[in-house]
């Protein structure tokens, strides 16, 4: 049988396959990646597409978890100062109505629960970084002293809260207004103190005895409130849990959609090479070659 | 007839049919690289004998003539896959440059998608910085611009093949009158001569014709009858049928015969065929799904944008705008706030308040109509554009593998093999050596026989 004597263009494809495999194994090992563009894996591109943005938008959701935390943390803390303030008024109110004190005593219990309600109130002014953290979403001083008012203080914040994107469609509140926690119309903490101050002032035990149960119920109403940002707590800690292996998640999968395996990617350059160099290697050795050059050129 | 004579005649009907494949061998060794060149044969046959006085002698050697040596089969098989590829290619080299506006750069739809959501979830957390919303505002551009960038990218793609087209409807028309042309010529040749260099001619302009768009061929006495898509004639003979272009209704580019019937339809292969695929199906079909996503993710972020609170108090505007053309939709796009204090960031009117910012991210992973959310529609596309240019490719790959087979066949049919015409060479030659000392030697032994009469032999 007649075979092709012409090995040229034959060669030639042989050539520039192992050429595609040689850019295709340096492309690999250069860029890290299996797949450079969405030919190469169309499945996996488009998986990338959802990988890209979930793994970006994981950092901000870690980075609002660290933030919300640190607010969270700090009203639960300023709350629990508040608790143990509150605590102290009540034992002044309950000392102060046992009838034994006298109008010094008096005096000085009442001027001990309006350093209380000056510290109450300061706590209740807490800003972290700009914002103040029981101001509804206001920006400006939520307590601010106000002589028309019943309790001295009047409310500039809002009722509105704040919540901050931590997750995929998931939100966590990070705040209560002031006017939820201190001044609220059923349990009016800065009233309470307010009230006790004016009743220790007056001397008269039965008011004092009631003010005093009023700071007190106010005390446990405060305590119900820290709750709320006991649960935000639990709740951000064990997202943040939970974004931390989303994270390992998420590189796991682009590694396994576009990623190399190094070892394979460089065994497979080297392969290519040697390859590649066999195959010029063949071409240079057949090429020349024709029965021509065995013969003696004509005498 | 017998004695010296026939010896003579034989000797030199062997110096005669020696020549001829000497000719043979030279032309082919002369045309080893030219393309399209078929191998020549020389013909030879036996002379009839001859009877004298009861002897019976040979006549010697005839050449009837250099045949060409070609498997017709084959190049209609090898015509067929040239288109088939040729097609493949053309979709592949303009699919390879759709999906570079598809590949994770920075600035493709997917990484402006990315970075509009998490500057919504950084908005989220610090809602009054100045940064974060600038941060969103200028997301919210840069989405916009890839959405320009690659529907322009698209239409470029698509322009070129458009442009393509025409050209490669003058090209078939020229190849057609060529091969019209060389029909005729084959046409006057006396019947049953080999077409020699005339049929190397118009085999390679009928393998060029096929690589820009799909034909079919037939033998007929006038020559080959070609005709393309579902039988619209290109040549008939001597005569050629030209294709023309027209703009069809909706503007795509329709290829019409020589009557003006629209044959657009059934033409699928070579260069013609791929460019008419391009522009007219595939990047179409790309761009309704570029266009719909456009449309129904402004739809729905504006939806959201409408139902908050701006800095400045007022009902939030509609963020994106020029989407309303669903045509023209990914291409107009554009970001319609011109502030970072228009962003709807509150859902209660009251300042600071961030409540909205989650209704903003909500509209980038909630279902849009189209049934996937903003990124899966745009994976989706991805997806497609990928599909088509890998399949393109791997179709192209395979196409050629057979080529390669196919050619390496009618190589192994037509092509000069250098070895074989050097042994030729040497074969003739020794031929031509020995044909000629049977002249020298007859005419050694005419002058021997002429000079038995005279004297100084006794």
């Amino acid at each position: 049988m007649r075979i092709d004597p012409n090995m040229v263009p034959e060669m030639l494809a042989n050539l520039q396959q192992s050429q595609v495999q040689l850019n295709t194994a340096l492309q690999e090992v250069a860029t890290g990646l299996s797949v450079n563009q969405p030919s190469d894996n169309p499945t996996s591109a488009a998986a990338m597409v959802e990988n890209t943005i979930a793994t970006r938008d994981l950092d901000i959701y870690t980075q609002n978890v660290s933030t919300s935390l640190a607010t969270v943390q700090t009203a639960s803390s300023v709350l629990s100062s508040v608790v143990t303030s509150l605590t102290s008024a009540v034992s002044a109110g309950t000392e102060g109505a046992n009838g034994t004190n006298n109008s010094n005593d008096l005096a000085a219990l009442a001027s001990e629960v309006q350093g209380i309600l000056t510290s109450v109130v300061t706590a209740a002014n807490t800003s972290m970084s700009g914002t103040y953290v029981f101001g509804g979403t206001g920006t400006t001083t939520p307590y601010t002293a106000d002589a028309s008012s019943s309790t001295g203080y009047t409310y500039n914040g809002n009722s509105d809260t704040n919540s901050v994107v931590i997750g995929d469609n998931t939100s966590v509140q990070i705040n209560l207004p002031g006017s939820q926690i201190f001044s609220s119309s059923s349990n009016n903490v800065l009233g309470a103190l307010s009230s006790l101050v004016t009743a220790l002032k007056g001397g008269n035990s039965a008011d004092i005895q009631t003010a005093t149960a009023s700071v007190s119920s106010a005390l446990n109403y405060v305590g119900q409130q820290q709750v709320f940002y006991g649960n935000a707590e639990t709740q951000l800690n064990s997202q943040e849990t939970f974004l931390g292996q989303d994270k390992v998640t998420l590189s796991m999968q682009a590694n396994s959609l576009v990623g190399v395996n190094e070892s394979t990617a460089a065994t497979d350059l080297s392969q290519a090479e040697t390859d590649n160099s066999a195959a010029l290697a063949a071409v240079a050795k057949v090429m020349p070659n024709t029965l021509l050059n065995y013969l003696a050129p004509p005498a | 007839m017998g004695g010296l004579n026939a010896a003579l005649l034989i000797g030199v009907s062997g110096l005669g049919a020696a020549q001829g494949a000497l000719d043979a061998t030279s032309n082919n060794i002369a045309n080893v690289n030219t393309p399209g060149y078929t191998r020549e044969e020389a013909q030879l046959a036996e002379n009839g004998q001859s009877e004298s006085g009861g002897q019976i002698t040979g006549g010697g050697v005839m050449l009837e003539g250099l045949k060409s040596i070609r498997d017709e089969l084959l190049n209609m098989q090898i015509q067929r896959q040239t288109s088939m590829q040729s097609a493949a290619d053309t979709e592949s080299a303009s699919l390879q440059q759709a999906q570079s506006y598809f590949t994770l750069t920075g600035t493709d739809i997917g990484s402006a998608l990315s970075s509009l959501s998490s500057s919504l979830a950084e908005l989220s957390g610090n809602s009054t910085s100045s940064s974060a919303q600038q941060g969103v505002l200028a997301a919210g551009q840069n989405l916009a611009t890839a959405f320009n960038t690659t529907a322009s990218g698209l239409t470029s793609v698509q322009t070129a093949a458009n442009q393509q087209i025409p050209n490669t409807v003058s090209q078939i028309n020229a190849l057609s009158a060529q091969i019209a042309q060389l029909n005729g010529q084959l046409a006057q040749m006396p019947a049953g001569q080999d077409g020699g260099t005339v049929q190397d001619q118009l085999d390679q302009a009928v393998q060029k014709l096929a690589g820009l768009t799909n034909i079919s061929v037939t033998q007929t006495n006038n020559g080959e009858t070609i005709t393309t898509g579902s039988g619209t004639p290109l040549v008939e003979g001597d005569q050629s049928y030209n294709l023309q272009t027209s703009t069809g209704t909706g503007g795509q580019l329709e290829v019409l015969d020589s009557n003006g019937n629209n044959v657009t339809a059934s033409i699928t292969g070579g260069t013609l065929g791929g460019a008419l695929n391009i522009a007219n199906t595939v990047i179409p079909g790309l761009m309704t799904q570029l266009n719909t996503l456009a449309s129904q993710f402004a739809t729905a972020f504006n939806a959201a944008q409408a139902g908050g609170t701006d800095s400045n108090g007022n009902a939030g505007a509609a963020f994106f705008t020029g989407t309303a053309n669903l045509s023209t939709a990914a291409a107009d796009m554009s970001a319609g706030l011109t502030s970072a204090s228009q962003i709807a960031i509150s859902s209660s009117g009251a300042s600071g308040g961030n409540g909205n910012v989650a209704n903003l991210s909500a509209a980038l992973t909630t279902a849009l109509p189209s049934g996937a959310s903003a990124a899966g529609g745009y994976a989706s596309i991805v997806f497609n554009v990928g599909t088509a240019a890998s399949n393109a490719s791997t179709q192209s790959t395979a196409i050629g593998d057979n080529l390669t087979q196919l050619t390496t066949q009618q190589g192994a049919v037509s092509a000069v093999n250098i070895d074989e015409e050097t042994a030729n060479l040497m074969r003739y030659q020794t031929a031509y050596e020995a044909a000629s000392r049977i002249v020298s030697t007859v005419q050694v032994l005419n002058n021997a026989t002429l000079n038995m009469g005279s004297g100084s032999s006794f």
